[in-house]
């Protein structure tokens, strides 16, 4: 048998997915194979497209809310950040200062809960089965804290233009001390339990390099453009709400492998504790919301909102026409960037490489499919 | 160390390109440049050589003008770029003629290849130039329905969803007078 026939005798194509385990919804990959070795591997999209812009544009801009939170659903309440800005921009509503310190103590809450998500679903990919149960019972309690004040658990709905749906109380802010002093406990089995296994480390260790072009012809942003070390983040870049008063930092790692954006997660979480003890330090007194006219007019013309989701650069880019309801409504969403890289990055590496590769993304299907 | 400040709208008006600054704080991005059909691919090699990243290709349906302007099949497609390294953003527009063919970017920003497709999906706007230009987000059987199409009652022209690019005085001032 000749090279080239024997070549084409092993080619094969595979189909990851859409039930894979490790794909962490209905995420479809042909993957064009030789032996062991990931030729091409092309994600195909759209199981689960609900096609939210649509609905945005045909009913007045309130009545978009409860869709914000079901597109990237693990980590719902920045969605409702940047959708309650982008419309308070256009409209012109001055937010208070008490409504937008809860805006950014909840929603760095949902922040750290979905990277306690990702890390147990990731090492889960990777083979350990423990983490995910430590993970799940640190995010239980911030799921508790939330479920306190905005009445839902997963697709939250609790921010409202000019304001949020109802106050904090003590209970809230104790509950909340309490969850920052046990989650600095737990990084210590955090530590111990997966950030020093050297199984893990052969697994992420110089896998799935993103260099710092690549990352901008794709337009990767989040933890998966910062584990390549470009201190990228919309946070401190791009300053929204009442961000620029509290003092964190941007995590970023050196070369932009797996290992990279595991450890830019992980210290993300700390940096997001800091920011909540701050807000609860300076939270001032005063009203959760402004008076806001039940009608909504949206000027005509365009508007950008960028904020910081948990997997990156969330836009939600406007375009009114002097009634309530938007004339078009496109979202920006971080995953399909970031999940765009995947032909180029995952042509000739082996298969147990591509689903540490898609681990190490932090991918959400919903959210990639609107 | 990077300057903070760095205004890019001459950088693009060198290259024939017409750019004119906006209101951050009222729109979020800070330059709008209207493109013409042919200029699409110079722009976004000069966004690449500039070290902008990609957020965005979308759509935008609107009433295409009849008489003025023969070759406007009334979509748009609005470009949206960024920088890592300051906060700056540029919005660019094109007017797709009736052909529905504008030059595909995805060979400069790989990116830009599944906003295309989607754009196709939505709009039915065809990419020249782009090597795969097959449903991305709705199925294969569905590839002549585009969602996003507004009826025609519903379409409102291009001037209609803009901006007014007169002073704030005289718009209130017409206010007045049609309540006068």
């Amino acid at each position: 048998m000749l090279e080239s026939e024997y070549q084409e005798y092993n080619r094969f194509f595979l189909n990851m997915g859409p039930q894979h385990p490790s794909t962490h919804g209905v995420l479809l990959i042909v993957l064009e194979m030789e032996g062991e070795y990931v030729l091409d591997p092309q994600p195909v999209l759209g199981f689960i497209h609900r096609m939210h812009e649509k609905m945005g544009e045909s009913r007045p801009c309130q009545g978009f809310m409860p869709n914000t939170a079901r597109m990237d659903y693990v980590c719902a309440l920045p969605y409702n950040h940047g959708y309650v800005s982008l419309i308070e921009r256009k409209a012109g509503i001055e937010v208070p200062k008490r409504a937008e310190h809860i805006r950014v103590i909840t929603s760095e809450l949902n922040r750290i809960a979905s990277h306690l998500l990702w890390l147990g679903a990731y090492l889960l990919d990777l083979g350990a089965f423990t983490p995910i149960l430590y993970g799940f019972d640190d995010r239980e309690h911030i799921l508790d804290i939330l479920e306190s004040v905005t009445g839902s658990r997963l697709t939250y709905c609790y921010h409202r233009f000019g304001g949020v749906y109802q106050d904090i109380d003590d209970k809230f802010i104790e509950a909340t001390r309490a969850f920052i002093k046990r989650m600095r406990k737990r990084y210590v089995i955090y530590e111990k339990l997966v950030t020093k296994n050297i199984i893990f480390i052969k697994r992420t260790e110089n896998i799935g390099i993103v260099s710092p072009d690549m990352a901008l012809r794709y337009g990767m942003t989040g933890p998966n453009l910062r584990g390549s070390g470009i201190a990228y983040d919309i946070r401190k870049n791009e300053p929204y709400s009442v961000y620029p008063e509290f003092d964190f930092e941007i995590p970023v790692g050196e070369q932009g492998d797996c290992l990279d954006r595991y450890m830019v997660r992980v210290k993300e979480i700390e940096q997001s504790l800091r920011i909540i003890e701050q807000a609860l330090d300076r939270l001032p007194e005063g009203p959760i919301r402004a008076k806001v006219p039940k009608n909504i007019k949206l000027t005509p013309g365009d508007c950008n909102f960028a904020v910081e989701a948990a997997r990156g650069e969330l836009s939600y880019y406007l375009v009114g026409d002097g009634t309530s309801t938007p004339y078009r409504l496109k979202i920006r969403v971080p995953s399909y960037s970031n999940l765009s890289c995947l032909p180029e990055l995952g042509s000739g590496i082996l298969l147990p490489d591509l689903v540490s590769i898609l681990g190490s993304f932090d991918l959400v299907i919903p959210e990639i499919d609107r | 160390m990077v300057d903070k400040s760095k205004d890019y709208k001459n950088d693009f008006i060198h290259q024939g390109l017409n750019a004119t600054d906006t209101d951050y704080h009222q729109r979020g991005y800070h330059l709008e440049v209207a493109l013409d059909v042919n200029q699409v691919r110079k722009f976004a090699q000069t966004a690449y050589d500039l070290g902008f990243y990609i957020v965005f290709v979308a759509g935008l349906h609107v009433r295409s003008e009849e008489g003025n302007d023969q070759d406007n099949s009334g979509l748009e497609v609005v470009y949206q770029f960024a920088r890592y390294d300051q906060l700056y953003r540029i919005k660019a527009r094109v007017s797709v003629p009736k052909s529905l063919k504008v030059p595909s970017i995805s060979d400069i920003f790989q990116g830009a290849d599944w906003h295309e497709r989607e754009t196709r999906d939505l709009f039915g706007v065809v990419f020249d130039g782009h090597p795969n230009l097959k449903p991305l987000l709705l199925s294969e059987e569905d590839s002549n329905f585009h969602p996003l199409l507004k009826q025609e009652e519903k379409l409102k022209s291009l001037d209609e969803v803009s901006w007014k690019s007169g002073v704030p005085e005289t718009t209130e001032k017409e206010a007045n007078d049609e309540t006068g």
